[in-house]
């Protein structure tokens, strides 16, 4: 019996010991995990961690202005981690799911319904008040982070983008046209740039990922609405459905897009707008630069065709950037954010090749973004631009409903009533 | 019985006592982190299942069997789950085909055949990610190598958008999983052959049996374990695995190319959805698992499993 008592504490010891290292591992990987954001007490530095993602990741220029303002704020040191925009939503919601959200994030417009519904987003009114550039910034800007106009605002505009039209003058040279200002006019230009024989295309249409923004461009310059003035979802009525069709029928009546149009995305339309494929393209500031690079006088920017010029529409979309409702550092957080979206800050930054359109007014008055077409005619669409209605559905929209979607009905297998009807019931259950 | 044979039963009943205890707390280490990393999750995602459950907070609620029903109704995800059949079963059998032919090319004896074994891993020690790039644009309608290819050899006819037509969509995506795929089944059946005994193939040859012969009756029985047992490992991981999907074709064009793994994962980040896609993958699972078991007994049958 003693042998036996004896070989079972030798064991039981060597169990204990076995779970033991086994707990202390696990302990030392969780507080690994949250160590980024305690205080470090004795020199009272608060650390703020701070997410994004970049529209050119091959220059990181929100790490170096993360650098700047750490060297110029000695009492917080900001942590940011750069991933990529694909896995961006995805990482934020399991990050928040499993209490590991960062103090603060850039944060697109789409996403502020969703979040600021499960009440996760910090409210900014008290600090914006408070804020010196506040009245520097457009209020059509400060309602992009907000889900109705009395609502509390939850981003802070940092950059903006309106969708307009990139042309290619030596293929509209060669075929005597001119950029077009209404929709007949694309149609037509559209159809007469386009040669299949020679794999010849007038419009670059994108019907894969990312391509929800150049539809809604071309939506709302055709009169349609997503949600009306009363805040009900009119993304289905008969306007709607009419320009709808006329976008379906660029690919599947008029054939001037290329064949591959259904699961087209950015890659694929800048290169054959590069290589001259295709005639015209629908996107925004943030190809520009690239653009002019690769092509020189031969590029040409006019604003998105309208169906009816006397009343014009185009998309716009905000990025901006939140506090996590969890952060422990909420005045230190929003003095990185406010800094981000201040003159120095923003000057940096849309001066880079991740450039976007400026939201304080007095930095977009500058006359190196008032004499650049690019940037100029950007500018001026700001008027009537609108962005995507802060509904929680917008999220699954631009996820995956447009897509799938758009893709059914360029291929036929479903009409644009029923197309629209699919993303207003995904819109409205969300509500 | 004498009271030496009493002292020597109750000895060795005591020492069979101790090794069996002894077994099991050597083992509850490892039990205990098969339990947290593999055994939790399992539980968890079988309990929200059951849920309504959103990511971002909000009430959980009970639903009982409505995700699974709803699910099941859905015209999307019999697409899904058809598409995931031709896709694991298609994938797998190819990776096996022309694995094994793989496999016995690279038995063969030539010079640099060292070199060829290690060029063959290429396509399976490539990143999805970079494996998706560059078959993106191998098989890209406009700039694509293939269709270039096809239009050259005067088969321009045969040139299309692989990844934009429904009929090509799955296929294509099931071209570039196969091509990653080979090398794998090539090495597993390659080490395989190598433990064939020479002297079982001499004596076939001396018998005058053909080369084909020599392979079906002789190699094949010694490497069928390894066939078998690599095939069931590829057919639960090619049923999960869906990086290319999501690179190249996000489930489209429509549903054409959506599996259950992608299903399941734009239900949970897209429409925030945990229950519905919880269920998606709690059924992917009895059904694979069913799968595994029938394989399992198959194998147990003819006794692969005791050599």
């Amino acid at each position: 019996m003693f042998h036996f008592w004896k070989s079972f504490r030798r064991q039981t010891r060597v169990v204990i010991s076995s779970l033991t290292v086994l707990m202390m591992i696990l302990v030392t990987a969780c507080g690994t995990s949250n160590s980024g954001s305690n205080t470090t007490a004795t020199n009272q530095v608060q650390t703020v961690n701070y997410w994004y993602w970049l529209d050119d990741p091959s220059h990181n220029t929100i790490q170096d202005l993360i650098d700047q303002f750490n060297m110029t704020h000695p009492n917080i040191h900001v942590v940011g981690r750069l991933i990529p925009f694909n896995n961006y939503q995805q990482t934020l919601i399991n990050a928040v799911s499993s209490g590991n959200a960062p103090d603060a994030a850039r944060f697109k417009d789409w996403w502020v319904g969703q979040f600021a519904q499960n009440h996760l987003l910090t409210p900014l009114d008290s600090y914006t008040k408070q804020w010196q550039y506040t009245s520097d910034i457009l209020p059509q800007y400060w309602d992009t982070g907000r889900t109705s106009s009395s609502s509390p605002i939850y981003m802070l505009p940092n950059e903006y983008i309106t969708f307009y039209l990139y042309y290619r003058k030596d293929l509209f040279a060669k075929a005597h046209l001119t950029p077009p200002k209404t929709f007949d006019e694309f149609l037509s230009d559209a159809q007469k740039l386009t040669d299949p024989a020679k794999h010849q295309y007038g419009f670059a249409m994108r019907g894969g990922a990312g391509g929800q923004d150049q539809w809604y461009a071309f939506m709302l310059a055709g009169g349609a609405r997503m949600v009306d003035s009363n805040g009900n979802i009119v993304v289905n009525n008969q306007k709607a459905v009419q320009v709808n069709q006329w976008y379906i029928d660029l690919f599947r009546k008029y054939h001037v897009a290329p064949p591959s149009s259904v699961t087209d995305s950015y890659a694929q339309l800048l290169a054959d707008f590069e290589n001259g494929t295709v005639a015209m393209m629908a996107h925004h500031i943030g190809s520009y630069a690239l653009l002019q690079q690769k092509l020189g006088d031969n590029l040409g920017v006019v604003p998105m065709p309208q169906a009816d010029p006397s009343n014009p529409a185009t998309m716009g979309s905000m990025s901006g950037n939140v506090i996590m409702d969890s952060s422990q550092h909420k005045t230190a957080a929003w003095t990185f954010i406010s800094w981000l979206s201040s003159p120095t800050a923003i000057d940096v930054l849309d001066r880079s090749t991740n450039a976007q359109l400026p939201v304080l007014q007095s930095v977009a008055n500058e006359p190196f973004f008032q004499s650049n077409t690019g940037w100029k005619v950007a500018i001026e669409e700001e008027k009537y631009a609108h962005v995507w209605p802060p509904l929680p559905g917008v999220g699954a929209v631009s996820g995956h409903v447009w897509e799938q979607t758009m893709d059914q009905a360029l291929l036929g297998q479903i009409s644009s009533q029923q197309m629209l009807d699919q993303i207003a019931a995904t819109l409205k259950s969300g509500q | 019985m004498d009271t030496v044979t009493q002292v020597a039963i109750a000895d060795v009943k005591r020492r069979h006592r101790e090794s069996g205890l002894r077994s099991i707390w050597y083992l509850l280490p490892a039990g205990v982190i098969v339990a947290l990393v593999i055994g939790y999750p399992v539980l968890r995602a079988v309990m929200l299942s059951f849920f309504r459950f959103s990511p971002l907070g909000g009430s959980v609620t009970f639903v009982g069997m409505h995700n699974y029903v709803q699910v099941l109704t859905s015209r999307q995800f019999g697409a899904a789950a058809l598409h995931s059949v031709i896709w694991t079963f298609g994938v797998v059998a190819f990776q096996f085909v022309f694995g094994l032919i793989g496999a016995v090319l690279l038995n063969q004896k030539f010079r640099g055949r060292g070199i060829v074994r290690g060029l063959v891993l290429i396509p399976w020690a490539t990143p999805s990610v970079l494996a998706a790039m560059m078959w993106m644009w191998i098989l890209d309608a406009n700039y694509g190598v293939l269709n270039d290819l096809l239009t050259r050899l005067g088969l321009a006819f045969l040139a299309r958008p692989w990844f934009s037509q429904p009929h090509t969509a799955l296929p294509a995506l099931m071209l570039i999983d196969v091509w990653q795929g080979i090398p794998f089944f090539a090495v597993m059946l390659l080490a395989a052959m190598q433990t064939i005994p020479d002297d079982l193939v001499e004596a076939s040859k001396l018998d005058g049996a053909t080369a084909w012969k020599t392979f079906w009756s002789v190699k094949f029985p010694i490497i069928l374990p390894t066939c078998l047992i690599t095939t069931l490992l590829r057919i639960v991981w090619t049923a999960s695995y869906m990086d290319l999907i999501l690179i190249i074709t996000q489930g489209g064009p429509g549903y054409a190319s959506l599996t259950i793994p992608a299903d399941a994962y734009y239900t949970a980040y897209s429409d925030l959805n945990f229950g519905g896609a919880t269920a998606m993958a709690v059924i992917q699972a009895i059904v694979l698992l069913g799968v595994v078991m029938v394989y399992l007994k198959l194998l147990s049958k003819q006794g692969i499993l005791d050599k």
